[in-house]
């Protein structure tokens, strides 16, 4: 007697799509998501396809960052209706734990992810913290547009000197922009703050 | 026979006091924590390592506010501390934006200098572009070994707030005034004081003001709360000027001064801390402490505060990229110069201050190239300059009121004029003088000081209500009177409204014997201030003394009303209360006065005739 020896094999879709180079780039994640704060991977690109995605990117360690926490908070709760934030914590040292302290510090009802691979870092193409990635809304093959990436607005000069007041205001504007359907004069605009590089 | 008392009050411009703190935290050897080290043996010729060449640098200019309680956001004591945020290290000490510290380098040397030499910043620089080599473990010197808790020692006395005040999660920059009262039933001496302003990562700067008079509590809406405010000023009675500049910025460390320079404290003083905080992103609970340190030496030599200004010629307008402003004075006597405290707001730019000695040398005092309100710091020169009576002290300040100016608070660009507002301008330098060579027997040189810059104030602006009012109360503690009545005058016509001035001019028209005269003024300082005491007491001396003693009660008794326990108000009341014949009444006024002040003298005579009156002798 013969035996077939079939050794079913399973075969992971990852389901990805070629990353497109534009102008304005079409992001899609590829199977290397950030994780949730129970360890679960996440995507944070393919939630909420009617929404505008806002991508927060922030260190534990850096004033900058903390110091815009009321506001990313109140923005974000402001325009919740149409656009989802996500906290991105890329220090690998950031154990669940300590950010959900650090999210309870500051009075986030945000949800947080772990980026210690910097794999949505590097998609953003961010570079300090805080800065945002802002994308639109998803496209029928669950495609974004990334709008702005950079920093949330002017009130900081260097990282020990601060405006009185900002007198730019890029997150915002983006976020109205995606809203839109529109784009934005400056679809880059470094931050002010801790460098995302250092954490390598 | 009835005697009165009489009550003048003057005001001086506020000045605050500060503390020149001074430290080197020692560094004695610890055990050497042994870092992960990635290689052995000797180091490639031109590489730069952390252990050999990096850690050094941040033990000695960084750690000590880079380390927990302190006030940088994160610590810098060891490599991986170090490695975290080192592209960030390299650019902020490239700048210059770190180790904050804002003089130019100069002859006249400060103590206590941070500020990275040229070739250590450029040590970091490299170290960064090599990828950040960590080195050689054993040639990692040990951490210094910081001083916890007080770094002076445990105080003598221990002052805390009352009430924690909460810094809100966010908002522009916050002003809040802590009162403290020092429980010292005696006069006693200070060689040092430490403040802890309570977290240091929030509190940016703090100055302690001496209220000698406890008037800056009628600003707290009640007891312990503390109060709001950003220049803070203070009326005192009596010449007694600011000796020591109390301040505290991060890194400070206190200062001990040496036998002799002590700080006096009396009785009834309040220390009133005057923060500056920044918003951290979640609400902060800020409550300091201020630790005093006595000396059984009293003081016997007397620094003072002088303050050079000018205000009034701070106009900018909108757009003005390179507003100049300026002052000269020249010293009266012989000093030595001990510290500076160089002040502007926002639109601060390049501030210099200099000193011509009557030989024609020059020396810069200070130059600061980029201002920086968050940064403002007391420097002390590592030795104190001579400066010789006829020395000429200059400052020349610039203020940028330009859209391209990313301190400027107004978009776009508004007028500015001086002001105490933070939105308003200042132009100010204090000076720690010391007067020296000087014949005690000729007088207090610092009120030949205090004078001189009155008379200059007023000479520089003839407008200028505050140079007249100080200037007059200069002249009247010499008493000399009837100049002081002139310049009194002149401020009363600046500023008819003020209380202040107008109850000083009645009282010295009251002390020069011209009861009459005084009356109109000291009504219309309590017009202007219904509540003020001191004119309701100066306006009863007047009434009395033109026989009017209805009217003389009437002041009395809102006087005792304001403070009921006032010796003098009570005696007072009594005595124009037994010259209209009421003595049952009046007899309760001097018991009261004499039960307050056993010693009040007036009392005690009116009451011995009083009773010799009822008994018909």
């Amino acid at each position: 007697m013969r035996w077939n020896n079939l050794q079913p094999r399973l075969i992971v879709m990852a389901g990805v799509l070629a990353l497109l180079a534009f102008a304005s780039p079409r992001i899609a994640l590829s199977q290397k998501s950030a994780f949730d704060l129970d360890g679960r991977e996440v995507n944070p690109l393919s939630a909420d396809p009617g929404k505008v995605v806002v991508l927060v990117f922030v260190r534990r360690d850096c004033p900058v960052s903390a110091r815009y926490a009321p506001m990313i908070q109140q923005i974000a709760q402001e325009h919740s209706d149409r656009a989802k934030f996500w906290l991105v914590y890329p220090d690998k040292s950031d154990s669940p734990a300590a950010i959900r302290e650090h999210l309870a510090a500051y009075g986030y009802t945000l949800p947080a992810l772990r980026d210690p691979g910097h794999t949505l870092v590097k998609m953003a193409r961010v570079q300090i913290t805080p800065e945002v990635a802002v994308f639109d809304r998803a496209r029928r093959d669950h495609d974004r547009h990334l709008v702005y990436e950079g920093r949330i607005d002017d009130l900081y000069i260097s990282a020990s000197r601060t405006r009185p007041a900002a007198t730019t205001h890029e997150m915002e504007d983006a976020i109205v922009a995606a809203m839109a359907g529109k784009s934005v004069a400056r679809s880059e605009v470094r931050g002010v703050g801790c460098y995302i590089s250092d954490l390598e | 026979m009835l005697h009165f008392g009489s009550r003048i009050s003057s005001r001086r411009r506020g000045q605050f006091a500060f503390v020149l703190t001074l430290a080197a935290s020692a560094i004695c050897g610890l055990h050497a924590k042994p870092a992960h080290s990635t290689r052995s043996g000797a180091t490639p010729a031109g590489q730069v390592t952390y252990n050999r060449d990096i850690a050094p640098i941040i033990y000695r200019s960084c750690s000590t506010c880079h380390r927990p309680g302190e006030a940088g956001p994160f610590s810098l004591l060891t490599y991986s501390d170090v490695k975290k945020h080192a592209r960030q290290i390299a650019e902020l000490t490239q700048s210059r934006a770190m180790p904050p510290w804002l003089p130019e380098p100069q002859s006249a040397k400060f103590a206590d200098e941070m500020r990275l030499p040229d070739a250590q910043i450029d040590l970091i620089q490299k170290w960064v572009e090599q990828g950040e080599v960590e080195g050689d473990a054993t040639e990692l010197l040990p951490a210094p070994k910081f001083v916890e808790g007080w770094q002076i020692g445990q105080p003598d006395m221990i002052l805390k707030a009352e009430k924690p005040f909460t810094l809100p999660a966010s908002g522009t920059d916050t002003y809040w005034n802590f009162i403290f009262r020092v429980p010292i039933t005696e006069t006693r001496w200070v060689k040092a004081v430490e403040i802890r302003p309570g977290d240091k990562r929030y509190v940016h700067h703090a100055n302690i003001l001496v209220d000698r008079g406890e008037v800056l509590r009628q600003r707290e809406a009640e007891p312990g709360a503390g109060f709001g405010g950003m220049e803070i000023r203070i009326e005192s009675q009596v010449f007694d000027p600011d000796s020591h500049l109390l301040f505290w910025k991060p890194g400070t460390v206190p200062y001990v001064e040496p036998d002799g320079m002590a700080l006096r404290l009396d009785k009834g003083t309040d220390l009133v801390l005057n923060t500056h905080m920044q918003s951290s992103g979640k609400p902060e609970m800020i409550q300091p402490t201020i630790g005093l340190y006595f000396t059984s030496q009293p003081a016997t030599k007397f620094p003072m505060l002088l303050q050079l200004e000018n205000d009034t010629k701070l106009d900018i307008p909108a757009g003005d990229r390179s507003f100049p402003v300026g002052d000269d004075f020249t010293l009266p006597v012989d000093v030595d110069l001990m510290a500076l405290y160089p002040h502007a707001h926002y639109l601060g730019k390049d501030m210099r201050a200099f000193a011509t000695l009557p030989n024609g040398t020059k020396e810069t005092l200070i130059h600061i190239p980029q201002w920086n309100l968050n940064w403002q710091a007391v420097y002390r020169y590592q030795k104190p300059l001579r400066l010789p009576k006829g020395t000429t002290v200059s400052l020349r300040y610039v203020y940028d009121n330009s859209a391209e100016n990313p301190m400027n608070p107004n978009h776009p660009p508004v007028r500015v004029k001086g002001g105490n507002r933070s939105t308003d301008e200042m132009c100010h330098l204090w000076l720690q003088v010391l007067p020296v060579n000087f014949d005690a027997k000729q007088g207090d040189p610092r009120m030949v000081l205090q004078e001189a810059l009155a008379r200059h104030n007023v000479e520089k602006n003839p407008a200028d209500f505050e140079a007249h009012y100080n200037l007059a109360a200069m002249l009247q503690a010499k008493d000399r009177l009837s100049e002081a009545i002139g310049e009194y005058t002149i401020a009363v016509r600046l500023r008819p409204d003020d209380a202040t001035a107008n109850n000083a001019l009645g009282a010295a028209l009251l002390a020069a014997g011209h009861p009459e005269q005084s009356a109109g003024y000291l009504q219309a300082a309590l017009k202007a201030r219904p509540d003020y005491f001191d004119a309701h007491y100066n306006l009863g001396f007047a009434l009395a003394g033109q026989n009017d003693f209805a009217g003389a009660a009437e002041q009395f008794r809102a006087a005792v009303e304001l403070q009921p326990n006032d010796a003098n108000a009570q005696a007072n009341l009594g005595a124009a209360l037994a010259q209209m014949g009421q003595f049952a009444e009046a007899k309760i006024h001097f018991e009261q006065a004499l039960k307050i002040d056993p010693n009040q003298a007036i009392a005690k005579e009116n009451l011995e005739a009083l009773e010799k009156e009822m008994s018909g002798h």
